[in-house]
């Protein structure tokens, strides 16, 4: 479709908006209220510009321009709003003429009339769309003489979220965000007119997405609360990586100063996450920071820990060694180390010649299944079945999902990127409940937006998929009485669900963790997948689980698995690890001839290591990740001051000089020499959006026959987005989560004397946790759930339910 | 992170489920926010207003959140948050009626009941609020007591308004017409033609 | 036949109301005791109309018939009611929605509640006639929320409707089936814009919807949906009672029919006034109305939003119609005349409609938040309370000029016609209130005894 942008003429396709026709000519507009990704409203009137087609005539001719020769152009009679005008064959955009000039001249002077001049102590100075376009298209005078309306200005909206209601222009990109992206309606406009404010009668704003409307306010009014008055725009070092915090790989912005984490925006990937990241991603770095972050090696000496030098520590692990048996030895490391960590380990492993080698948490089944679907697959699927929590699990996906319900497709990216205003997005779309299904064993927040929720018994995912799968052989089957108990469904609903997935174009099944930690349930469920034809996406328990098993992360075989090592090894190299929860396994820790911990603070396991390493955290490496959906990711170093902790291939170097080897991924380079052999991929190159390989090499295929327990127990672990091991150094997240959630049911609270907010301890399997206790009928008389750790991995646990301790009770303020 | 919430008071419409199924019943299934509106009357009628804890319990009847209520009663003149009077006593304050003396109409209320605009007075029976045009232009000015319209209040009028209510009455209404609004038979031109200009 | 040849075949249009085949229709018994109920209704040929049309005409010829009328939307905006009604995709089974707009709230405007209050059963068969041309599968009555006894009498009177079968399934024996249902509104000018009144009618906060699409595409619930005047539907009883020939054989080339005209301010007769299109304002204010009671200086000539003339030969004599209140810089809108006295400093007058504005705006976009919604009551403000300078005049002018077809919806242009208006007309009154720090009109007390 060709229009003319002032001189330059484009070709566009049918759809396009006046504003990116402007944009893709390289010209320039300014806008507040349009958003990349968000429906496009007309409301701020900052984009207006003088606009004309020609006309045809009757007979299907162009209406002519006689001085010219050329279709007369038909102008608007009023300046229109480009966001909201689509591109018509021959229109003719004018951005230029004093006309406009004039207009967003008066639309800056309008906006700026209420808003305040603080701007130099306004967090958003510098990185202010309000600024940058006040200076190039304003005047710079105001002939407003009158006090300028005044309001709150530190409105602490959530724990999270602090609003400036001074400095909001109201152009509703969080009003529309909360609709649109996350469908939780928890931020709305109050009152009309002049007086229009944003407010919440939904205290807190429960929304596991809240901090994403502080990257996206055009101004300084909605902040994230842990950042508020820390620095300046220019002065942080901003790094563009990949979230480590869940398997999605949402990309992600730290900005740093002097040294330290002061806040993570969300970055465009939009293959991923678009522009959104949740709450855990967001705010969950505060632990980082923490002053008791290790900084420099110990060695135990005479029974204490003592500071050391790394030379002394490696030497000191050196010599231990050689008088092990390298086979002896077990390694593991967690399950967010990088691919180039990953070559690390399996090099030291080599070295010493062991099979005991693993990263944890890692389900008993594979991730890597035959039909992994996209991100995008499920952005754009027409049936879904979600078995899990992903709004706590991989909350990208969570959204993700809620794109699909739109029916619309990711918008092909422009000249200038993401179409600005993207008008097949409309305020409250209608959404395609029916094509999804949630099913957990209790009540998950994803089954607010689907046609079919239901609720299986808890470790019954096996079971589940079981009995579904009859159905997918059969259609006219008829489920019995145990069938329709172990789907929560009756005949008739299930019959439905399967028959929408096995009639759709594409269907896609999200497994997640509850899914996958039991070898059968995952089988059960990968054959019903095939059975109705879907793909499926696996999620992983932490951010590179496909990657490390991809790359081969893994015992020689089950029994020197993780479980294995910490029973049968003699030595123990953990990075990242805190087996040493479980009271147990700390006894059995103790008898070792030589425990190294690689950590960033002192665990129960460092606590009984005889070297203690420091690490880098996540936010600290340079390296790789893959994603659940088999993307290589690059993950950057943050400038962060940790003294001179570093990541396992610093550890490998160290070691590997102390044992006079030069092991293979003794450096991040070193190790991409490996992985360029191993996946042809330059990992030095790879692009900020990652790369997907188009043929997906399965994982070697190492013995993993190996089975968790029994699924039986009456705590379900489950996922959470805020991650438990740090919460209670994550002082914002940990506020707005109201810490690690022991969620039970009304009936039972009462009957073992529980009150909500009460903070308490319980034995979980072998692990003493902290939670605070959650009323509330969203689970099962009979069941509670308590988060994970990377130690205590989701799935049925037996909690020892005398063993509760109340702490302390806190006074729940009725909100 | 979504829970429900759990209530401290009564439901309103707990013993009012007939009347809240009717209210329902008035929208299509596709429409059932459309029942917001008329359920935040039926609260502000018998409450006289209508508290966060009402919006939210009206929020899961419809299937939105007490933020979305909110938003909606507030973007609205006559729904309140704060009780009003047992008579709520708005007086148009649009050019019609400013022409007709509604601004001195006011301040002759403001003074006799002792509040200003906005008001409540202390023992809750009156409150006075300036409101805009309510379509009596061509009776002003104009007050409404409640969902009452009393019109042509002129001077004597309002003393007498004003009295009946401080005796707790609402007056019987008088009913003023003007135009074709008494009945096109009485309209008739008070004048010969002016300008009858050729067919 | 030739056009000298058909226009001497037609008999010449009524263009007064004291022309003596002019008769009243809509208002007939608007005001009469008991007018409101069934029974009133019906013994005085009520629902005639309704059953003319569903058992003696397709959907398409009622259509036909309301566009033969040239009946032209009484909202306000004038469009075309047949072409309106003709947009609408022909039914495909699933709900298309008819929704009357009762939310009277334009300063000047009365017409319609009284028709709510004393004529509801005009109203329903209007609805009847509209849903059936169209194919309607369900009705929603905006009313105000301050008309709270049109809303009940409305409601009573639908009931009464059901009861006789005159809604509900099969209206009068025909396959034809219609419902309504009675919104009340509650206090928001901008629900008269008829995105934002179906917003309202979704339980949403009332800002205006972006068109396209058009409510015919996407209305009501993502419908096929059409807005309607109170008076456009009722016009449509009598159309289809006396024909359309009846209808265009009223009024001038542009604008057919009949029309309720009100008019409010300093006349012996303020009310409603129907009249054929085309009769002039003198007729209006002076024939029927009576005439100024104070010096009149201005008269806004429909509704608030229309720009104001200064009381001159010129614009009295001027037809009530379409064209020529375009022609002359302003608008027909509601047909609401307000008369302005000369002692009414029109600076205050300008203040008072500023405020409503202000209050009004629904504050969605930028130039009607900031600019009608906070910044010119205030330069208005300063001026009344005699604080403004000379130069406030033109900066005024500057920030109007700035909103002025900028806005999202037509609220703020609503609000700046007859800011513009009056500083044409009576800028002398703004200088001396600049230049002096007082009115040249100081009168304040209006009440009357």
């Amino acid at each position: 479709m060709k229009v003319r942008v002032n001189d330059v003429e484009l070709d566009l396709a049918p759809g396009t908006s006046a504003i990116d026709a402007v944009f893709a000519a390289g010209g320039d507009v300014p806008y507040f209220c349009s958003q990349e990704y968000m429906s496009p409203i007309g409301a701020c009137r900052m984009c207006l510009a003088q606009v004309g087609a020609p006309r045809k005539e009757r007979d299907g001719s162009w209406v002519m321009d006689e001085a010219t020769g050329q279709p007369k152009i038909f102008w608007f009679p009023n300046l229109m709003a480009t966001c909201t005008t689509q591109v018509m064959e021959g229109m003719v955009i004018d951005t230029l003429s004093e006309r406009v000039k004039t207009a967003q001249n008066g639309m800056v002077e309008f906006t700026l009339i209420n808003h305040p001049l603080d701007c130099p102590v306004c967090d958003k100075g510098g990185a202010c769309e309000l600024q940058d376009r006040s200076y190039e298209f304003g005047d710079g005078l105001s002939r407003f003489q009158f006090d300028k309306r005044h309001n709150e200005k530190h409105h602490p909206l959530s724990d999270l979220i602090t609003l400036d209601r001074e400095r909001c222009i109201q152009c509703k990109r969080c009003v529309r965000y909360f609709e649109e992206v996350p469908g939780d309606e928890v931020l709305d406009f109050i009152e009309r007119t002049a007086h229009t404010y944003i407010g919440t009668a939904d205290h807190g704003l429960p929304s596991n997405f809240t901090g994403n409307i502080a990257d996206i306010c055009p101004v300084g009014a909605l902040l994230d609360a842990s950042s508020r008055f820390r620095g300046r725009n220019w002065e942080y070092d901003h790094t563009r990586t990949t979230s480590m915090d869940d398997a999605t790989g949402a990309a992600i912005i730290v900005d740093a100063r002097t040294g330290r984490i002061e806040r993570i925006k969300a970055a465009l990937n939009p293959d991923v996450n678009k522009t959104w990241i949740d709450d855990g991603a967001r705010f969950g770095h505060e632990y980082v920071d923490s002053s008791d972050r290790l900084t420099t090696p110990l060695v135990r000496r005479q029974g204490k820990l003592e500071p050391a030098t790394w030379d002394e520590a490696t030497a000191f692990i050196a010599e231990r060694l050689k008088g092990l048996s390298g086979k002896d030895v077990g390694i593991a490391v967690r399950a967010d180390a990088t691919l180039e960590e990953g070559v690390a380990a399996m090099a030291l492993a080599e070295e010493l010649g062991t099979g005991q080698l693993d990263h944890a948490p890692r389900p008993a089944a594979t991730l890597i299944g035959n039909q992994t679907a996209t991100i995008t697959d499920l952005a754009t699927a027409d049936a879904i079945l979600v078995v899990g929590d992903l709004t706590e699990e991989a909350g990208i996906l969570d959204l993700r999902v809620k794109d699909a319900l739109k029916g619309v497709t990711p918008p092909t990216l422009m000249p200038h990127g993401v179409p600005i205003a993207d008008l097949r997005l409309k305020e409250r779309m209608p959404r395609r409940r029916e094509i999804l299904a949630v099913a957990a064993p209790y009540r998950v927040d994803l089954m607010r937006h689907a046609g079919t929720a239901v609720h299986y018994p808890a470790g019954g995912e096996a079971a589940f998929f079981r009995a579904l799968g009859k159905l997918a052989a059969d259609a006219n089957a008829v489920l019995v009485e145990a069938d329709e108990a172990a789907t929560g469904m009756s005949t008739a609903q299930a019959r439905a669900l399967v028959a929408r997935l096995g009639a759709a174009k594409q269907a896609v099944v999200v497994l997640g963790g509850l899914a996958l930690t039991r070898r059968e349930s995952a089988e059960a469920a990968r054959a019903f997948i095939k059975a109705v034809g879907a793909k499926e996406l696996a999620v992983g328990p932490m951010a590179n689980s496909y990657g490390l098993e991809l790359l081969g992360v893994l015992p020689s075989h089950e029994r020197y698995g993780y479980a294995g090592m910490l029973e049968g090894s003699k030595a123990l190299i953990l990075s990242h690890l805190d087996p040493a929860q479980d009271g147990e396994v700390a006894e059995r820790l103790r008898g070792k001839d030589l425990l190294v911990v690689h950590d960033i603070f002192m665990t129960e396991t460092a606590h009984l290591a005889d070297v203690v390493l420091p690490a880098a955290s996540v936010y600290e490496r340079d390296g790789t990740v893959v994603n659940l959906e088999g993307r290589f990711l690059p993950v950057r170093a943050a400038p962060v001051d940790a003294g001179s902790s570093t990541d396992l291939t610093g550890v490998a170097r160290a070691l590997g000089e102390a044992m006079g080897k030069r092991l293979e991924g003794r450096s991040v380079r070193s190790a991409r020499r490996v992985l360029k052999k191993r996946f042809d991929i330059d990992f030095a190159e790879l692009p900020d959006t990652g790369l997907l390989p188009r043929t997906k090499g399965r994982g070697p295929a190492k013995a993993l026959a190996g089975e968790a327990p029994a699924a039986t127990g009456n705590v379900l672990v489950v996922p959470s987005m805020a991650r438990a091991e740090y919460l209670s150094r994550n002082r914002h997240l940990a506020a707005a989560v109201g810490g690690n959630r022991l969620r039970v049911n009304p009936e039972d609270a009462a009957k073992h004397n529980l009150t909500a907010g009460a903070e308490v301890r319980l034995k979980v399997g072998g692990t003493w946790r902290q939670a605070v206790v959650h009323v509330t009928d969203g689970v099962p008389r009979g069941l509670m759930t308590i988060p994970s750790l990377p130690e205590q991995p989701v799935g049925l646990a037996q909690a020892d339910l005398a063993s509760i301790v109340v702490e302390q009770v806190r006074l729940e303020v009725a909100s | 992170m979504n829970e429900t919430h759990t209530h401290t008071q009564t439901p309103f419409f707990a013993d009012k489920q007939e009347k809240l199924a009717e209210i329902l019943s008035r929208y299509p299934a596709e429409g059932r926010r459309s029942a917001l509106m008329p359920l935040l009357w039926e609260v502000q009628r018998e409450e006289r207003y209508v508290s966060e804890e009402r919006m939210r319990e009206l929020a899961e009847i419809v299937g939105t959140t007490a933020t979305e209520v909110k938003g909606v009663m507030s973007f609205y003149s006559t729904y309140h948050d704060q009780p009003v009077g047992t008579f709520h006593i708005q007086v148009c304050s649009t050019l019609s009626c400013a022409l007709a003396g509604s601004d001195e109409l006011f301040d002759f209320l403001s003074n006799e009941l002792g509040i200003v605009n906005g008001e409540t007075t202390a023992d809750g029976r009156f409150s006075l609020q300036k409101v805009e045009c309510v379509g009596s232009c061509g009776t002003a000015p104009v007050v409404q007591v409640n969902d009452t319209y009393f019109e042509r209040v002129g001077r004597g009028r309002c003393q007498h308004l004003v009295d009946a209510l401080k005796q707790g009455e609402l007056p019987p209404v008088w009913r003023e017409r003007g135009g074709d609004t008494v009945g096109a038979a009485k309209a008739e031109p008070l004048q010969k033609p002016t300008d009858v200009r050729e067919g | 036949m030739s056009d000298q040849a058909a226009t001497a075949a037609k008999p010449a249009p009524i263009l007064s109301r004291h022309d003596p085949r002019y008769e009243v229709t809509m208002y007939r018994y608007v005001g009469v005791e008991g007018a409101h109920t069934l029974d009133f209704y019906r013994s005085h040929g009520g629902y005639e109309a309704a059953r003319r049309a569903l058992t003696g005409m397709t959907p398409a010829q009622v259509v036909d018939e309301v566009k033969a009328s040239g009946l032209r939307g009484r909202g306000g905006a004038g469009f075309p009611t047949g072409v309106k009604w003709s947009f609408m995709a022909p039914p495909d089974g699933k709900p298309r929605y008819l929704v009357c707009n009762a939310d009277e709230s334009e300063p000047g405007s009365f017409k319609d509640r009284y028709i709510l209050e004393d004529d509801p059963h005009q109203l329903v068969e209007g609805m009847i006639i509209g849903a059936y041309a169209m194919q309607m599968t369900f009705g929603f009555l905006y009313v105000r929320g301050e008309y709270y006894l049109g809303t009940t009498r409305m409601e009573v009177a639908i009931a009464e409707a059901r009861a006789a079968g005159l809604l509900g399934e099969n209206i009068l024996g025909t396959n034809f089936s219609f419902d309504i249902t009675v919104h009340r509104g509650a206090g928001a000018y901008i629900c008269g814009e008829e995105t934002a009144l179906m917003n309202s009618l979704e339980g949403l906060r009332a800002n205006p919807r972006l068109k396209p699409p058009f409510p015919a595409a996407a209305g009501m619930y993502g419908r096929p949906t059409t807005i309607n005047n109170v008076t456009s539907l009722t016009s449509a009883v009598h159309i289809i009672n006396k024909g359309a020939a009846w209808f265009a054989g009223m009024g001038t080339d542009d604008s057919k029919g009949t029309k309720l005209y009100q008019i409010s301010g300093p006349v012996k007769r303020t009310g409603v006034y129907e009249m054929p299109m085309g009769a002039t304002f003198r007729e209006l204010i002076y024939d029927f109305a009576g005439g100024p009671t104070m010096e009149p200086k201005a008269f806004i000539p429909g509704g608030s939003s229309t720009p104001m003339f200064p009381w001159e030969d010129r614009f009295l004599d001027m037809p009530m119609d379409y064209g020529t209140l375009a022609k002359n810089g302003s608008m027909l809108g509601t047909g609401g005349v307000i008369v302005i006295p000369r002692d009414k400093c029109i600076v205050d007058a300008l203040y008072n409609l500023v405020r409503f504005y202000a209050h009004e705006s629904c504050g969605k976009c930028t130039p009607c938040r900031e600019g009608v919604g906070h910044w010119l009551p205030r330069m208005y403000q300063k001026l009344v309370s005699g604080l403004g300078q000379p130069e406030d005049i033109a900066l005024l002018e500057s920030v109007a000029s700035n909103i002025k077809g900028n806005a999202f919806c037509p609220l703020a242009d609503a609000c700046i016609g007859p800011v513009q208006a009056s500083l044409k007309w009576f800028r002398d009154e703004y200088e001396y209130l600049a230049a002096n720090g007082k009115s040249k009109y100081p009168k304040n007390d209006w009440w009357q005894a």
